[in-house]
């Protein structure tokens, strides 16, 4: 089990009359085996706020603490594009991010490519599988290392809207499953209601706006008439708060 | 009211038996051959040599001119077939020449590569250093392989110290350019990935600076070593008491020009055995990640596309009609 604490998370890009605030005073606690969905416009900090937690980014105030079960190194992190070393093949892509190369982790990272139902592709190149298929290994590399914590950002917004939703299927079964912390980034409101119990909604200038849980039972599905209204309430919820572009 | 109801249409599509591919017919046998890519690489060769031929005919019959300044295919190869066999009037013959040449051009192919390789990354790492030698980089660009011929001859005199500068003055300035192109563009992406992931740095530089920066170091050995073989060639042809350079210009001096031409052909096959049998295995082994061009089109495998709920009864089709 793994817990997020965020503490008055501020972070401003630029100086002067360039000053964009892209996180204000960001407070928020999450932890256990939840699936929290970020959503809100573009430029509202999202990813900005995963950055941060992950290390890629740091913030201008405010502190955050991300505590794991056991020695883990990092949170997973799945990104909007895969980021796969071209020049390296699947399973080495998957070993990349290991700690180590023993025939343990290889064991752990050949199941996480089985369960993306890539077992038998781990000794392609990137360039040899569909956009789709190197995003399912950017997946199987954030469970790899089997961590308490996993972020993504936006993982399903470049892929057709079949390959989507399967792997929306695969994710929220590898979540059900391993009972991490999934904090997932999205634009897709449908996306969040389908895969979340809990979404928070920012708006622009980095305000944390809404935290709203989702009492519906899994697996959803986007035609049943419940997560259908469950979308149109945090859609209302975005123009009640002036969210939705003019 | 916009009725969005999408009707089933009653027309078909008629397709013919006969499709479009099969009834192209498959053209005969010869034309196949004559119009493939091999037959007309293979073509090259004797197409050079006919116009040779026709040319030396036509330039004896129309001016008043001695013939046997010109050479003739057969007296080129007479002249290639006994240097390769090591019978030749030069000092030095065909493996000795080549030698002492390939030998200057290794030493200096190998300073610019690390001298190239060290400035370039300081310049794409720092502003400071970009800032202090790009205006030397780019006088070195400019710069003719003759002027530094000239130059480091009259310089540095004979011997193997001035053929050696030159190969390092002439390659080194694409090897900083190409490398410091290279550090610009190393995939920010990619870094940022391996942050997430409590990469440490010493194996982020080993397995994601280093194989990034190898297309351009590859591409900057393969300039420094056409670009510096020539200015070599020029070195030894102008201040040179030996080397591949000396030995042609030795027969320009004898006006033998099936000795020139002979030379020069020695020069295309160095050139063409170096690119096909040294350079081009190793690009194919080290970039053996890339996708091929004529890789057909990659589909997504494996996927399951049932879209129907999980583990519940699909609905009736009454159930989601008229719901767009």
């Amino acid at each position: 089990m793994a817990d997020i604490k965020i503490t008055n998370l501020h972070k401003e890009f630029g100086v002067g009359v360039d000053k964009v605030v892209a996180l204000e005073n960001v407070n928020l606690e999450l932890g256990g085996h939840v699936f929290v969905s970020i959503v809100g416009p573009s430029g509202c900090g999202k990813s900005t706020l995963l950055n941060i937690l992950s290390g890629i980014d740091t913030p201008t105030s405010g502190s955050m603490t991300i505590t794991q079960e056991g020695a883990k190194a990092a949170p997973g992190y799945v990104f909007q594009a895969a980021r796969l070393l071209p020049w390296r093949t699947v399973m080495d892509n998957l070993l990349f991010v290991q700690s180590d190369k023993s025939d343990e982790t290889r064991v752990r990272c050949q199941k996480y490519l089985d369960m993306v139902q890539l077992g038998d592709k781990g000794n392609k190149y990137p360039g040899e599988l569909s956009g789709g298929m190197q995003q399912r290994v950017g997946i199987a590399r954030a469970f790899s290392i089997e961590p308490d914590v996993m972020f993504m950002d936006e993982p399903f917004s470049h892929l057709d809207a079949i390959t989507a939703r399967s792997l929306r299927r695969e994710l929220h079964s590898m979540w059900a499953e391993t009972g991490k912390t999934i904090v997932f980034v999205t634009h897709d409101v449908g996306e969040a209601v389908e895969l979340s119990n809990r979404i928070l909604v920012f708006a622009k200038g980095g305000r944390l706006e809404d935290d709203i849980n989702v009492e519906l039972e899994f697996p959803r599905d986007p035609s049943d008439e419940a997560v259908a209204v469950a979308k149109a309430n945090v859609l209302r919820k975005f123009e009640e708060l002036d969210l939705v572009a003019s | 009211m916009t009725d969005l109801a999408v009707q089933p249409s009653n027309q078909t599509s008629k397709v013919s038996a006969k499709g479009g591919a099969a009834r192209k017919k498959q053209k005969p046998f010869v034309v196949r051959v004559l119009k493939s890519p091999t037959f007309a690489r293979g073509l090259f060769l004797p197409a050079v040599l006919v116009f040779w031929l026709i040319s030396n005919k036509m330039i004896e019959d129309s001016w008043d001119f001695d013939s046997s300044v010109l050479a003739t295919p057969r007296e080129v190869w007479d002249f290639m077939y006994a240097e390769i066999s090591g019978d030749t009037v030069a000092p030095n013959n065909l493996y000795q020449t080549f030698g002492i040449s390939l030998r200057r051009l290794g030493i200096g192919w190998v300073v610019s590569m690390i001298a190239g390789t060290a400035i370039g990354l300081g310049m794409g790492l720092s502003k400071a250093v970009n800032a202090f030698f790009h205006d030397w980089v780019m006088a070195l660009l400019a710069m003719p392989a003759l002027a530094w011929a000239l130059f480091l001859s009259l310089i540095l005199g004979f011997g193997d110290t001035g053929p050696v500068w030159a190969v390092v003055l002439a390659g080194i300035p694409f090897v900083i350019v190409n490398v410091r192109e290279g550090v610009r563009s190393t995939p920010t992406d990619l870094f940022d990935m391996s942050t997430a992931f409590a990469v440490p740095r010493s194996k982020q530089i080993r397995h994601v600076l280093l194989p990034s920066l190898f297309p351009f170091l590859f591409a900057a050995a393969r300039y420094a070593l056409s670009i510096g073989w020539k200015g070599l060639v020029l070195i030894e042809l102008f201040g040179g008491q030996d080397g591949a350079g000396w030995t042609f210009k030795f027969w320009y001096d004898a006006h033998r020009l099936h000795g020139v031409i002979g030379y020069s052909m020695f020069f295309v096959i160095f050139a063409l055995v170096v690119e096909n049998l040294i350079l081009e295995p190793i690009s194919r082994r080290v970039f053996k990640w890339r996708p091929r061009l004529d890789a057909p089109e990659l589909v997504e495998e494996d996927i399951d596309t049932n879209l129907e709920k999980p583990n519940r009864p699909a609905p009736a089709r009454s159930d989601v009609a008229g719901t767009i």
